[in-house]
């Protein structure tokens, strides 16, 4: 089994001393194992919560308890003990840190009668990590894709699970400390504004939220098991509060050093269109082409947000095989809300912005004074103002020159900023996307091309009474 | 199939994939070797290569492990795809990828695949390789006459992948796939077009800013050739052509082909023109010169520059050319006025100079091009001196 670094003992002294007695070198000690463990993973923080079950035997009064942990990541102020079956009748009386054992604590339990219980041991460990990844397919159309969500459990704790229930968590948390840092330091040694104790408290209460009970799916993957046919584990979604849990169906091993990656979910025939969107401020200087989806029901989606992920597009070329689009990072997409794609600039469509012509007009003055001038032998004079340009308009004439050379018509968007008081004339029914840009949007027809004519016209210096973009209706002018 | 690293086992263990550690199963497995029956290599990606491999798996009913490695090669192995094809239809065997587990320390994975029959699966694994990629070149030949050309362009394909195939099929994103063996560390050359008789035009250019003075104290500008192919009519203008070095040649008459030079041809969309430098032409001399250079005030720190530049331009080929005249108005507007201090964009009107119809295609708010034809030198040798200018008003300056 595993190379395991845990060590749960429950020590045999014949005639039972307080914990704090316990400094002999021979010892007897059982070693319970572990009967079930359940993995909660955040990919938020570096922070996975276990629990396990372990079946112990009690003699009637005090009990000690060894629990060690060498050569783990576990955060040392998080270990829990709690009674599962049954509930009463034991009580935990205290826990010891050795000195001198790192790793290691001591919990003395009072057991008022002989009996079997269930007890669950919860801690914090770090090196436990799950991600998203997905894998989208297009149609050789571009008309729908196929969409694959994975989950990657990455098990770097230096503990290997066995059989373990995985459930991942999607949403952020706060943690006060890190717990691999934690990990390295013995308990007495965990120094920060908050005791440990209220550590302990504010981990366990924001774990508990989402610790709830087990997935009630896990009763059927025995039955799952001996069906005809495996098919892929289902992961079921929950929500909780402002978290998402994702349950791997049936039980996982996850060896230490290992990691494993599994279906989320899949979709076909998600449908959705392409769009290519000029935006500096997103896209930089490129005419971005982008798949644009969304993450509903009415595309197949939206049974659950989609986390952080990087997504990797492909789109199928109709002969089983495959191109590479590219692969971008996908932001957390919440239920509903779009997806947007961006596969960078497209060689097949040509997009340039040419200036055709400026000129100014609307000029203005500033008046700073004059000077009278006397020619020497003629009693003329002659008066000249001192005065400079002081507002102006600029009219700039442009083209925006778009060529398709794919065999599709395309829809093409546009946004240009515009700082200062301006004015936007054209034929183009463009529309203000804030109070300086504006965005126009045009179809190119399948080896086609278009010129999109529009007027700058921007009021500088004294002519300048606002900061806005005004669009007007019109030719271009001159 | 080289001294391969790829190794896909399926492991024919029909195993509850969770109820053993991977890492034991890989000390007892019994293995068969599925080879690839077809290899796919797509380079369409600018920067990437994405390589498919086809192969015909046995499955057995159940839980089936595939263990593909990597060693000593560059695959992404986040890009990895298994895509199990569908069967034929006499033989409806059902697969499904379960899971991906990945060793510590080990270029490898194991998929999980379940299956609900014994049988073959053909299936596809689709990575993204590092070392694997592509140049394009190109080959021209132009006539005795340089009225036409006929240009070649081929696709070296450079494989330092660390890798060999036996077998490839190759797509290049233009031309046509082909398929040719691919071997370690080796450059495969195929001739992926062939154009014949695509019209050229050789084109005289002076531009001083584009490519400024051959000797400016005798204000002489240099005059560079270039062959212009439009990538447009008859076998070109459907598929852009990617950049690469283009090596130029001219029919010698004698079967063969004189070497004129090469340069790097830029990626060209349809419709686009392919612009190869050939060399100065020496038998072509302009000079340059500011005839006039006015100021006007118009009103206070306002004026109006008038601006003739004069071009006296004499061919001593025996044979008439077409000359290209640019110029950039800023760039004379600068030179004016001493450095561009006002930030404006120039506004300028074109006065009555000869040069008055600039090419609209190829002009703009700031460049002018005008065309001007030239003839041969007389038979007594002499070249007859044209002169030309260009008369710029340029208003609303402060």
């Amino acid at each position: 089994m595993l190379r395991n670094r845990f060590c749960f003992f429950l020590l045999l002294c014949g005639v039972l001393p307080p914990l704090s007695a316990i400094a002999r070198n021979v010892d007897l000690a059982t070693v319970p194992s572990r009967n079930t463990v359940q993995l909660t993973i955040y990919n938020s923080e570096d922070l996975t919560l276990v629990r396990e079950t372990r079946a112990v035997s009690f003699k009637q009064g005090v009990n000690p308890l060894q629990f060690s942990w060498a050569n783990t990541l576990i955060d040392p102020t998080s270990v829990e003990l709690q009674f599962r079956q049954p509930k009463a009748g034991l009580e935990l009386l205290d826990a010891t840190y050795p000195h001198d054992k790192p790793q290691t604590l001591y919990w003395n339990v009072q057991s008022d009668a002989n009996r079997e219980a269930t007890i669950e041991i919860s801690y914090f460990t770090s090196g436990i990590s799950w991600k998203a990844d997905y894998l989208a397919i297009a149609d050789p159309d571009e008309k729908a894709l196929r969409l694959e969500s994975f989950v990657r459990v990455n098990n770097r704790s230096g503990e290997d699970y066995e059989n373990a229930q995985v459930r991942l968590v999607v949403g952020t948390i706060n943690l006060v400390e890190k717990i691999a840092e934690l990990a390295k330091l013995p308990v007495g040694q965990v120094k920060d504004g908050l005791k440990r104790e209220d550590l302990q408290e504010i981990r366990q209460k924001a774990a508990r939220m989402m610790m709830a009970p087990a997935a009630p799916s896990l009763a059927g993957a025995a039955a799952d098991a001996a069906a005809e046919m495996e098919a892929p584990k289902e992961i079921i979604k929950e929500g909780l509060s402002e978290y998402f849990i994702y349950t791997i169906e049936g039980r996982e091993t996850v060896p230490n050093g290992w990691a494993k990656r599994l279906r989320s979910f899949e979709a076909t025939d998600v449908p959705m269109r392409v769009q290519y969107r000029y935006r500096p401020r997103q896209y930089g200087e490129e005419l971005a082409r982008l798949y644009l989806l969304r993450n509903d029901t009415a595309s197949k989606l939206g049974l659950t947000p989609l986390p952080d992920g990087a997504l990797r597009v492909f789109r199928a070329n109709g002969r089983d095989g495959l191109s590479y689009l590219g692969v971008q990072p996908l932001s957390y997409v919440p239920i509903g809300d779009k997806i947007e794609l961006n596969l960078g600039s497209d060689p097949a469509v040509v997009f340039e912005l040419r200036t055709q012509k400026v000129y100014r007009d609307n000029l203005w003055f500033q008046i700073r004074g004059g000077n009278v001038y006397r020619k020497l032998g003629d009693d003329g004079l002659k008066l000249e103002l001192d005065s400079q340009v002081a507002g102006w308009d600029e009219h700039t004439v442009y083209q925006q020159q778009i060529r398709n050379y794919t065999r599709k018509p395309i829809s093409v968007q546009i946004r240009r900023d515009y700082a200062g008081d301006v004015v936007f004339r054209s034929k183009l029914n463009p529309i203000l996307h804030d109070f300086e840009t504006v965005q126009f949007e045009t179809e190119v027809p399948a080896s086609g091309k278009v010129g999109l004519d529009y007027v700058v016209i921007a009021r500088q210096g004294y002519n300048q009474k606002q900061s806005r973009v005004e669009l007007q209706a019109g030719e271009t002018g001159r | 199939m080289s001294r391969n690293r790829w190794l896909l086992y399926p492991l024919s263990l029909v195993l509850w994939f969770g109820a053993l550690p991977p890492e034991a199963l890989a000390r007892i497995k019994l293995t068969t070797l599925p080879v690839r029956e077809r290899v796919e290599i797509q380079l369409d990606h600018p920067q990437i290569a994405l390589v498919e491999e086809e192969r015909i798996v046995p499955l057995v009913k159940g839980v089936n492990q595939l263990d593909f490695s990597w060693a000593n090669t560059r695959i992404d192995p986040d890009t990895l795809v298994l895509r199990i094809l569908a069967p034929p239809p006499d033989q409806p065997l059902e697969a499904n990828v379960l899971s991906v587990s990945y060793p510590p320390g080990e270029t490898a994975l194991v998929w999980a695949v379940s299956a609900n029959a014994s049988g073959a699966a053909r299936v596809r694994i689709s990575y993204v390789l590092g070392g694997l990629g592509k140049t394009f070149h190109y080959r021209a030949l132009a006539g005795r006459d340089e009225k036409t050309l006929e240009l070649t362009q081929w696709l070296r394909v450079n494989n330092n992948a660390n890798e060999a195939y036996d077998s490839a099929q190759v797509w290049a994103g233009v031309g046509e796939r082909f398929e040719k063996p691919l071997g370690l560390s080796e450059t495969k050359e195929v001739r992926l077009g062939h154009f014949p008789s695509v019209p050229v035009r050789k084109t005289y250019t002076c531009d001083p800013v584009e490519f400024g003075y051959l000797d400016g104290a005798r204000d002489k500008l240099k005059v560079p050739m270039h062959y212009v192919v439009k990538n447009a009519g008859g076998s070109l203008g459907k598929e852009p052509l990617p950049e690469g070095k283009a090596r130029i040649f001219q029919d010698d008459g004698k079967g063969g082909g004189a070497f004129l030079g090469e340069d790097r041809g830029a990626f060209t969309a349809p419709d686009d023109e392919l612009k190869l430098y050939l060399g100065l032409a020496r038998d072509i001399a302009v000079r340059r010169t500011m005839d006039r250079s006015e100021r006007q005030r118009i009103a206070g720190n306002l004026y109006r520059y008038d601006v003739t530049l004069k071009y006296e331009i004499e061919n001593f080929k025996d044979a008439p050319v077409t000359l290209d005249i640019a110029e950039s108005v800023r760039q004379i507007r600068d030179a004016i006025r001493g450095g561009d201090n006002s930030g404006l964009d120039p506004e300028w009107r074109l006065g009555d100079g000869t040069l008055h119809n600039p090419d609209p295609e190829k002009s703009d708010a700031d460049k002018l091009l005008f065309h001007v034809d030239l003839p041969p030198r007389t038979p007594d040798g002499s070249a007859q001196k044209q002169v030309h200018t260009l008369r710029l008003t340029l208003n609303n300056e402060w």
